[in-house]
């Protein structure tokens, strides 16, 4: 009995707990968050933030934490640069992707690779906030602690194998401060942003590996 | 008699080069009385540790990187994930001695062959119990022999340390498979490289530390 009532009181928590965490937007509301992201990101000329990545396993103890700093510039130029544990970078340039793995270049042309094209696509658009394509996505809208929240699942077949989910929070001031990838219920790759700056001065010329 | 001489001498030579071959693992060491008939190696072996590695593969001169991540779930069997930097899983596999799952890989990998190949090499890097059946020295080293199936595991250990340091799997003629261990301490090893003798496939494992 005691485990029985134990047992409720957790159900109850939790479902009062979710509820409190996220609310559906209703219609007007899901009109106002996009017409302000949309705003936000038009503006967005440049874009220079630190990072913190969590690959969350099921099965590990701990999440797999790596982090660094992400330069962005319109209209698709973009610098992943991961500095702890290990330097690694990755740069999306005219439909090529240049990674330097701890000194070690090399170069992969994504003209003719279509999921990278897509996922590249989904980077720039996931950094920006701008990625409201309901032909690609079937999007749904929450509010969250004062944040707003953003899950899209991809309709294509291809990219759907790689990404069961993609969710984006966007604080006040509707920018992105959080992207989460979800590969399936248990796993998935959370990415903090920090110390965001946006239209700073950011030359063409970093974008080289 | 001049033709069956010469043939004689080509199965001579044959022989020779066969036998020579067969103890190629060995071939530098004295055999000596086996002084025991198990080892244990504890690298991969603890269950609460999350093993995460920096990758770097070498395939045929194509270089791919990501991270390795492998985790003892039950008293069989390991967990075995691959993916990018970026988080994007490329392979998840169960592996024990006897078993093997693939619980998802990406199409671009979803090869007979390779799986093949990654499931023999994670076996044996992952293998915990060895029974031993002869064993070899030189000044530096004990070598024991663990026979498995059509293969044969060598494993040296070093005399001053007495670590596990490389792991040989080879067939009956030939090395496969050579695994060395760089070790962090007595049970976690800091870098391994996995070296195939018959393809042209090398993968570097280097330990994330975490900050």
């Amino acid at each position: 009995m005691k485990t029985k009532l134990y047992t409720l009181f957790l159900v109850l928590t939790i479902s009062i707990t979710g509820m409190a965490q996220e609310q559906k937007m209703t219609a007007s509301e899901i009109a106002a968050f996009k017409q302000d992201v949309n705003v936000v990101s038009k503006k967005i000329k440049t874009l220079s933030t630190d990072f913190i990545q969590y690959k969350h396993l099921d099965f590990l103890s701990k999440d797999i934490e790596t982090s660094g700093k992400m330069i962005f510039k319109e209209p698709a130029l973009l610098q992943w640069q991961y500095k702890k544990p290990y330097n690694y970078s990755i740069v999306f340039k005219n439909g090529k992707i240049l990674i330097n793995d701890e000194g070690k270049k090399s170069a992969v042309d994504i003209g003719n690779s279509k999921i990278f094209g897509r996922i590249n696509k989904l980077i720039v658009g996931s950094v920006s906030g701008n990625m409201f394509d309901d032909k690609e996505f079937a999007i749904s809208y929450f509010k969250s602690k004062g944040q707003n929240l953003a899950k899209f699942i991809p309709k294509d077949a291809a990219l759907k194998k790689y990404i069961k989910q993609i969710e984006l929070t966007f604080d006040k001031e509707s920018t992105v401060v959080q992207v989460k990838l979800l590969e399936s219920s248990d796993d998935y790759t959370r990415i903090v942003f920090k110390n965001k700056v946006i239209n700073a001065k950011i030359d063409d010329s970093l974008f080289s590996n | 008699m001049q033709k069956s001489t010469t043939l004689f001498f080509l199965i001579n030579c044959f022989l020779a080069i066969v036998l020579i071959s067969c103890g190629s693992v060995t071939k530098n060491y004295t055999p000596k009385k086996l002084d025991k008939t198990s080892y244990e190696v504890s690298y991969f072996s603890e269950p609460k540790t999350d093993y995460v590695y920096k990758t770097n593969i070498t395939v045929y001169g194509h270089e791919m990187s990501g991270i390795f991540i492998a985790k003892k779930i039950n008293d069989t069997t390991h967990r075995v994930v691959f993916t990018t930097e970026f988080g994007n899983k490329l392979f998840d596999f169960e592996i024990s001695e006897k078993s093997f799952k693939v619980n998802s890989i990406v199409s671009e990998l979803d090869k007979k062959i390779l799986i093949n190949t990654l499931k023999e090499d994670f076996r044996l890097l992952l293998k915990k119990d060895y029974l031993l059946q002869e064993q070899f020295e030189n000044e530096t080293e004990n070598i024991y022999k663990s026979e498995d199936g059509d293969r044969d595991n060598y494993l040296f250990i070093s005399k001053k340390e007495k670590k596990l340091e490389k792991v040989v799997r080879s067939s009956k003629t030939k090395e496969k498979i050579t695994i060395t261990f760089t070790l962090e301490n007595d049970i976690f090893a800091k870098k391994v490289v996995i070296l195939h003798q018959n393809i042209k496939l090398k993968i570097e494992l280097n330990y994330l530390k975490s900050e």
